[in-house]
């Protein structure tokens, strides 16, 4: 039976092929001179010249982390090129009918249609491309009601105030060692301002996509709900097949003022390297929100891509009355590596945090979920409460759970819990026994271990991520 | 690595006796080591810092009040006194040996040579302390087939400004039994580290009872370690009040299959009490049985930390483990940390594990209160009775008699707020 199940997960990675597009690319390598000439491409102000800098002197500084559950060689920053850009774009389009046809039609190939007639009623969409933003549809509809969607280039010249106030202000430069590098040579990313008490009128969405060999891509994101607003955003990426790896170190900062809401999702398809672990992104993310007076904010994350993940979508319940919610799907196969998690720190009264992560492991890989859950001292009535179950299948992976739980407050309440089970020999034949075949059997049975997380998704997403699973554990069963 | 370490390592240089070829090693590792930080993840909540540049005179044989014998308890009673065994060893019931770790015949010396060390992971810092200057100690052998009904007491009493290491080890032959009963208490200034290392044959069984009771200014470090051969059976209960720096370490080791371990820990901390336990379960082979239940009380300013790790090797198929970390947190001021840990490299297993944090039920208090209970007495009875159902299973009757009037004593000093 275990045999079958394994069979089913080699499968194609569909989206791994590589468009032929010129760019222009730097030379690998990393100095102060480099920092400067993406500055200079983004036509930055002195001040972000400055910030970019200064992080680069502490990420100089740091040492590179090695607490996670995760193996790797050593990776030289230095053979690493830090901007690439398809040459069409250096001259900005001005609108979609300019746009190089090829990066349309790598995106079309990608089931991610930009011609906004075409997209799928109410999503808006922020295209990367390796180092740039290609084009972001819905602009003009959404700035009817306020909202602001556009490259992250573009906001620090349009909107510095904005930018300055809040980039950096939820993860700090000093943070960790690859968000230090990230500030210093980010280069395209989203971001996002709702105003206050505007309901955002679509979903909006990024789509990234590193083409070029030896890139690194390093993707700024930050969204502001500013008070009483909302807003739903979904992320998507994909990588080409190469026998590299290449890394991804982006930073994603969320800001939710008083009463307002921000959901979170991703659907994460780096191209995960070839069953012997050859190849694939190595994918180090930061992701924070904090969230203000009665804000919520919710993360949730389909994670099935990557060789090595390392990657911990947290909440800071800094205002009274805030709500923290983690919802995850993490599969890995081959010899992926994933470790990952969330935070929760309570600060103000009255927070609640819910943490729901499912960890599926197959083939020779190893899956760990890391959690940090802390009731600060004025956390009066804070409650939390989370739920890691892992599903292993084959007796070659490995399963791992690792939850930091403090508390300094008496009223706040902390539950854990995690558990550990199989693709049962009995499940199994009761599918079969009613007709299905042992694919559909372990899709279903891994469908259903799953559902608590994508009934999080937004609708498109969610079938989309069903999709991804069923993809994912094709060829899985035999 | 701090002055009180470096001062150890030169004193580890000095010793010399029939376990010098096991002790090598450790020093070597010992004078690679690094003093724990908050970085180091073992010690993450827990500092040494108070140990770091302490200085104790070593075994000084202090005048100690003779340890009080437990009413009622059929024992055999070990009493050592900063580190030095105290009793006669006379009239052993028959299957039992107990000899002093110095006074080892050859034939006994060839064995605990292979047992030093072996239960016990080379990861914990003070373990390989005591490894290079634990000269005192005693070594404790069952024969085949023996059950031994008396209790082995091993009581250890710590003087003020002494320094003491004590080594236990411990070999239970084939379908042999026993209980011992690790007893540490004091509350003078004075630091030691206690390591107990159990050898489980096929089908053997061991009661086991640590008492880390020692309180206020005391340091103690200490960890008990098990090997379980096929079929073994280890019942472990440990109960811990926390000092200025109270640490102990836990490893079963699940050598043989079928093997089965319950480990039921408890912790009651007041005043500025530490007390941290770090628990791990090596499933190495199939079929092994884990239950680990671990209870704590914390109350004003005291902390917790608890670690508790299972890990299930490749291979290690059909395992069952369960942890359990339940804490009620009494006040503004103390804090609890804890980390229940799962590795799991073997897919047909079940294994859980949940913690909670939270304070005494409300509901419960005011039910109390509503009928002519004080706030006082109340929460005495229902932090009691969340302690007590571990205490209730206690193999041992005569020694949970002995320990609960200890710990409702402690509820009552327990400041409410």
């Amino acid at each position: 039976m275990t045999e079958q199940i394994n069979q089913a997960i080699n499968r194609e990675y569909e989206a791994g092929f590589v468009s032929d597009i010129e760019s222009e690319t730097f030379e690998p390598g990393l100095d102060e001179d480099v920092i400067r000439r993406i500055s200079t491409m983004k036509n930055e102000p002195e001040w972000m010249l400055e910030w970019r800098l200064k992080a680069f002197a502490l990420w100089q500084k740091m040492e590179e982390p090695e607490w996670a559950h995760v193996h790797y060689p050593e990776i030289n920053f230095q053979d690493i090129s830090y901007y690439s850009a398809p040459k069409s774009m250096a001259d900005k389009p001005k609108s979609l009918d300019e746009v190089d046809p090829e990066l349309l039609a790598t995106y079309d190939k990608l089931g991610i249609p930009l011609l906004e007639q075409q997209m799928l009623a109410g999503v808006a969409v922020d295209a990367v491309f390796d180092s740039v933003s290609v084009v972001t549809t819905f602009r003009e509809k959404l700035a009817e009601s306020g909202v602001i969607f556009c490259p992250i280039s573009e906001a620090i010249q349009e909107y510095p105030e904005l930018v300055k106030k809040y980039l950096g202000s939820v993860v700090p430069q000093r943070d960790n060692y690859y968000a230090a590098l990230n500030c210093a040579v980010f280069t395209d990313g989203s971001f996002v301002y709702i105003p206050k008490g505007v309901r955002c009128p679509m979903e909006l969405s990024t789509y990234f996509r590193i083409n070029e060999m030896n890139t690194g891509q390093f993707e700024r994101t930050l969204i502001i709900a500013d008070e009483g607003s909302h807003v739903s955003y979904l992320e998507g990426c994909t990588a080409p097949q190469r026998d590299e790896n290449q890394l991804h170190a982006a930073v994603v900062e969320l800001v939710a003022l008083d009463n307002a809401e921000i959901k979170y999702s991703t659907v994460q398809n780096w191209y995960p390297g070839d069953e012997n672990g050859k190849g694939g992104i190595y994918n180090f993310v930061t992701k924070r929100a904090v969230c203000h007076t009665s804000a919520k904010v919710s993360w949730t994350q389909v994670e099935t891509g990557s060789a090595v993940t390392w990657k911990y979508p947290s909440c800071i319940l800094r205002g009274d009355n805030s709500i923290g919610e983690f919802y995850s799907v993490a599969l890995t196969r081959g010899m992926q590596q994933a470790d990952t998690g969330t935070k929760m720190i309570h600060m103000g009264k009255n927070t609640k945090s819910t943490i729901i992560s499912k960890g599926i492991s197959a083939g020779r890989s190893n899956n760990s979920y890391r959690g940090l859950v802390r009731m600060g001292p004025r956390a009066d009535g804070a409650r939390n409460f989370t739920q890691c179950d892992s599903l292993l299948i084959g007796g070659q992976c490995g399963a791992h759970t690792f939850p930091y739980v403090e508390s300094k407050n008496p009223s706040a309440i902390v539950e854990h819990e995690a558990t550990t089970s199989k693709v049962s020999d009995d499940q199994m034949f009761l599918c079969q026994q009613r007709g299905l075949d042992p694919e559909k059997a372990v899709s279903m049975i891994v469908n259903g271990f799953c559902k608590e997380v994508f009934k999080e998704l937004p609708m498109e997403f969610a079938v989309e991520a069903g999709k991804l699973l069923e993809i994912s554990l094709e060829g899985s069963v035999g | 690595m701090s002055d009180w370490l470096g001062r150890a390592v030169s004193r580890a240089e000095q010793v010399s006796d029939w376990l010098s070829p096991q002790r090598q090693a450790s020093l070597a590792l010992l004078r690679e080591a690094q003093w724990p930080t908050r970085k180091t993840e073992a010690w993450k909540y827990t500092p040494v810092h108070v140990l770091a540049d302490a200085e104790f005179a070593a075994a000084a044989n202090s005048e100690l009040a003779a340890a009080e014998a437990i009413e009622g308890l059929n024992s055999i009673e070990l009493v050592f006194t900063d580190g030095v065994l105290q009793s006669e060893l006379s009239q052993l019931p028959e299957g039992l040996t107990i000899v002093p770790l110095a006074d080892a015949s050859s034939e006994t010396r060839q064995w605990a040579a292979e047992a030093f060390s072996a239960a016990k992971p080379s990861k914990h810092l003070f373990g390989l302390v005591n490894d290079v200057l634990a000269t005192a100690g005693v070594i404790i052998d069952v024969a085949e087939g023996v059950s031994i009904e008396p209790v082995i007491r091993i009581v250890h009493r710590i003087g003020k400004d002494c320094e003491a290491h004590n080594r236990v080890l411990v070999r239970i032959a084939k379908n042999a039994s026993v209980t011992v009963v690790e007893d540490f208490s004091g509350e003078e200034k004075s630091f030691n580290t206690g390591y107990a290392e159990y050898t489980l044959a096929e089908s053997a069984s061991l009661e086991h009872y640590r008492f880390a009771l020692q309180t206020g200014a005391a340091l103690s470090v200490g960890g008990s370690h098990f090997n379980l051969a096929d079929k073994a059976q280890l019942n472990s209960t440990l109960v811990g009040f926390g000092s200025e720096l109270s640490r102990l370490d836990v490893d079963v080791n699940h050598t043989g299959e079928h093997a089965f371990a319950k480990l039921n820990a408890i912790y009651l901390l007041d005043g500025n009490e530490l007390f941290d336990l770090h628990s791990t379960i090596e499933h190495m082979v199939p079929n092994g049985t884990t239950e680990e239940n671990v209870r704590g009380i914390v109350a004003d300013h005291s902390r917790a930390v608890f670690n508790g790790r299972i890990h299930i090797h490749r291979d290690a198929q059909k395992t069952l483990a369960e942890l359990n970390n339940r804490n009620l947190l009494m006040s503004r001021d103390a804090e609890i940390n804890t980390k229940p840990e799962l590795e799991i490299y073997a897919d047909d297993v079940r294994c859980a594990h949940g913690a909670t944090i939270a304070e005494i039920d409300k509901g419960a208090l005011y039910y109390l209160r509503s009928r002519g209970v004080s706030k006082a007495q109340a929460q005495i009875m229902l932090s009691f009775g969340f302690i007590n159902e571990l205490v209730d299973q206690m193999p041992n009757q005569v020694l949970a008699e002995w320990l609960r009037p200890q710990l409702r004593q402690r509820f009552a000093n327990m400041e409410v707020k």
